[in-house]
């Protein structure tokens, strides 16, 4: 939850100089522009973040909404019983890591490898166009992007599973329907989605690498591939690794819409996961406190990821987040 | 994501609501005034409170109405919402009355037991006894049901590739495969291609078991009962009997033989129509009311042939000829009155006497079709629209379909009732209204009902998450041939296992006690 938290800030070096402290007032008048501009921000997460948690208390509680928070009873730790010993515990958690590592292995790595590529054209028009040209489906909703998967890829009338069967043969694979193709295609629909809105953060990380470094590097006889693997990576390193915690703090936040989307009675096995199984319990079914104590579980595991994810980086001799 | 923006929407909508019924009721002594506030379903733009409608109504009513109108879609949300506010409209339309939400509000006491109430006025005392039963929530009426067809399962097919192949619509489950079998391999749009199949089955959207998908449909002609049923005196599933496995052994048939669309695990309920009207299949298994779409679809491809293309019949007998037929719970939602605002007793037969002047016949035409005269007359029984091209009657027209139709109780969409219905274009469309009538009568006396809907199981409730996908589930991979007949038993028994039995054990206990 607290992922979107933080921009990928740099942290200023500390000055060498030690200046005279300022007094909290003296601070507050001198910076009251930055401090004004930051209220909006401030006020967001107050609003829509934080006070929106007096609701989590329901996870503890069996909540019936005539009776309100005061008048609910409290239940402890019951609901959490509930989902650690329930028979759906285990399938639901194995499918929402698997799609998660799915994600770090395939969606992760994509946007850094294009935004890449991209940097190495030479025509700026092709590069422009190719950049604008793949930002596109981030601007799609989910809703259109399932109808075009079923489109394509439809048992019957799929204008690319009816090629794939022509140039493979056999019998005919049903990709939007079996369970096994399940995965393969979320993850396909993800990286069609988001790498090249992904590749923006990197191309500007690249945009600032100092061009001397290069001038060097060639002077030193380093051709393409040694410029690359000596200047261009370590170069982007701390803007990579700000991106991967801050993805890990969502690595079980799987997209709802897509999945939910994408769900049918042959593949719910391996496409059941928390987000559905609390849109279920919740909305649809009305147990409250119940898809409140999984979105809790849910939240904390995130946050916990993303300190340890953080803690590695450190180790590693990286720049963590915080 | 998804729900954390829900949740956010709601808490929003609570302190909105909460304003807006702070805004309203200051200073008015609660009921004292001549006013109702109500909350009720939109299904296009809200009227206007000052329009001629509303003054209409609110002249029958003797009340001034404030009516707050949600938009259909957000309408379960917004009752929760405003379930979870302590500011209730005096009279609500709750769609969701079975729904865990508006049953523990009302056990609260947030509602009126109406229970026994409704009889002494005279077009609120229930006018079926089945629905009455239906729209009870564990033996006690919290509300004035909304009426729909009791019984309205159809087969729906193509006239034309019926009329090609010299076939007639199906009295049997035989006839239908016979049939489907024709569509599919007798090339019965006669363009020479094998490029056609029988019958169209969706991706129901809901994993609830018993949802009156065309799968139920099969299962209770076969003789399986509808949801639940009493077999020696014990209360079982529909899954677990014989007459289940006859029937889809009959549906995985088709399924294997192509006379089905291959993709019917994922094909959306949205496009159901589409294959029919394209030619690419045949027959729907759905509610009758579905014909009036299909004749409007038909009518946009082809307007000189549409009324050719559409046959419908009812429920079909099994093999042995016996016949049971899938009804409807026959209602769809109640209108509930809040304690909160409507204190004594002499307050609510004040309200109630307002409903029951909306119910009578005058009300039902009213809240239906209209202002007879002023935007329809009536012409052989029918009614039908004039001065179409008067914009204050246009506004009339929407204000009646998508607006104030909801308030009706006795007569509604579909539900001829007191009220007149519309004079479709065609005598076929005219035929088709007759036959749905004629059909719902008939199979009535067949119906098989499900005895559990008066009822609820707090287990069902609990780990419906759980349970309700279990089957649901297992039955359609079955019917893909992805487990055997023997995997499904097993499934059967994971469900009663995973808290079936105890849901099963607490109906029959509930069902027992009710005497029903």
């Amino acid at each position: 939850m607290a992922t979107d938290l933080a921009p990928p800030e740099v942290k200023a070096v500390p000055a060498p100089v030690r200046r005279t402290r300022m007094s909290p007032r003296t601070a507050l008048l001198r910076y009251r522009w930055l401090y004004l501009m930051v209220l909006p921000g401030l006020a967001y997460f107050l609003v829509f973040k934080y006070l929106p948690m007096r609701g989590l208390t329901i996870a503890f509680q069996d909540f019936v909404p005539f009776l309100g928070y005061e008048g609910s009873q409290w239940v402890g730790l019951k609901h959490f019983e509930e989902l650690f010993t329930g028979p759906d515990f285990g399938r639901l958690l194995g499918n929402t890591l698997i799609l998660a590592a799915l994600t770090i292995v395939f969606a992760f790595p994509a946007p850094i490898v294009v935004a890449l590529l991209l940097n190495e054209l030479r025509l700026g028009v092709l590069k422009r166009a190719v950049q604008s040209l793949i930002y596109i489906p981030h601007f799609l909703s989910w809703t259109i992007v399932a109808s075009l998967t079923y489109l394509l890829f439809s048992v019957d009338y799929g204008v690319i599973a009816g090629l794939v069967h022509g140039v493979v043969g056999g019998t005919r694979v049903d990709y939007v329907a079996q369970a096994e193709w399940f995965r393969p295609v979320i993850v396909l629909q993800t990286l069609w989605k988001s790498t090249g809105w992904g590749t923006i953060i990197y191309l500007a990380a690249l945009a600032g690498v100092n061009a001397d470094l290069y001038e060097a590097a060639r002077i030193d006889g380093a051709g393409r591939w040694r410029q690359f693997w000596h200047v261009t990576l370590p170069a982007i390193r701390p803007t990579i690794v700000v991106m991967a915690i801050l993805t890990s703090g969502h690595l079980l936040d799987n997209s709802f819409e897509q999945i939910w989307l994408m769900t049918n009675s042959l593949n719910r096995s391996v496409a059941d996961v928390f987000d559905t199984y609390v849109y279920y319990v919740g909305i649809t079914q009305g147990g409250y406190s119940y898809a409140t104590a999984v979105g809790l579980f849910k939240g904390v595991a995130g946050v916990l990821l993303i300190f340890g994810c953080n803690w590695l980086a450190k180790r590693l001799g990286q720049r963590g987040l915080f | 994501m998804n729900l954390t923006s829900r949740r956010l929407l709601a808490g929003l909508l609570a302190i909105s609501t909460a304003t807006a019924a702070t805004a309203c009721s200051s200073g008015d002594e609660p009921g004292a005034t001549n006013e109702l506030t109500m909350m009720v379903p939109l299904f296009g733009t809200a009227p206007d409170p000052a329009g001629e409608m509303q003054k209409a109504v609110e002249k029958l009513a003797g009340k001034k109405l404030r009516i707050t109108w949600v938009p259909n879609a957000e309408y379960g949300d917004k009752t929760n919402v405003t379930l979870a506010s302590d500011k209730l409209p005096d009279l609500m339309v709750v769609q969701d009355q079975k729904g865990p939400s508006f049953v523990k509000a009302a056990e609260a006491g947030a509602f009126w037991d109406l229970t026994g109430k409704l009889d002494k006025y005279p077009n609120l005392k229930p006018r079926n006894e089945q629905t009455r039963l239906n729209s009870s929530v564990n033996g006690r009426t919290f509300g004035v049901y909304r009426v729909r067809p009791l019984l309205r399962s159809a087969v729906l097919l193509r006239k034309d590739w019926l009329d090609k192949l010299g076939l007639r619509p199906p009295k049997t489950t035989d006839d239908l495969y016979e049939i489907a079998k024709a569509f599919t391999e007798k090339d019965p749009d006669g363009n020479g291609k094998k490029d056609t199949y029988g019958l169209i089955i969706p991706k129901w959207p809901t994993p609830v078991f018993n949802s009156s998908n065309p799968y139920n449909a099969i299962d209770v002609w076969f003789g399986a009962p509808n949801g639940f049923g009493m077999r020696g005196g014990r209360l079982v599933p529909e899954f677990d009997t014989p007459e289940f496995f006859a029937a889809n052994r009959y549906i995985k048939k088709m399924i294997d033989e192509g006379l089905v669309n291959r993709d019917f695990a994922t094909l959306d309920t949205g496009k159901w129509n589409d294959p029919f009207v394209q030619g690419k299949g045949g027959i729907i298994i759905d509610v009758n009311v579905r014909a009036t779409q299909l004749y409007g679809l038909l009518k946009e491809k082809d307007p000189d042939r549409y009324t050719d293309m559409l046959a419908m019949t009812g429920n079909l007998a099994r093999p042995d000829g016996q016949k049971f037929s899938l009804p409807f719970t026959g209602y769809n939602g109640v209108l509930a009155i809040s304690k909160q605002t409507i204190r004594t007793d002499a307050q609510l037969d004040e309200v109630l006497k307002v409903l029951d002047r909306l119910a009578s016949k005058e009300g039902a035409v009213l809240l239906t079709n209209g202002i007879e005269g002023r935007n329809f007359r009536v012409e052989d029984g029918y009614a039908v629209h004039i001065n179409e091209d008067d914009p204050a009657v246009k506004t009339m027209n929407n204000d009646v379909d998508y607006a104030f139709i909801q308030l009706g109780t006795t007569a509604s969409v579909g539900v001829g009732g007191d009220a007149y219905a519309w004079k479709p274009a065609s005598k076929a469309e005219q035929d088709n209204l007759r036959l749905r009538a004629e059909l719902e009568k008939l199979d009535l006396q067949t119906a098989v009902h499900d005895p559990t809907l008066p009822y609820i199981s707090p287990a069902l409730t609990a780990k419906g998450a759980t349970l309700n996908p279990i089957v649901t589930d297992a039955r359609v991979k079955y019917l893909a041939g992805e487990i055997t007949e023997e995997q499904l038993k097993a499934e059967i028994k994971r469900w009663y296992d995973s808290g079936g039995s105890q849901a099963v054990t607490e109906f029959q206990d509930l069902i027992a006690k009710g005497g029903n």
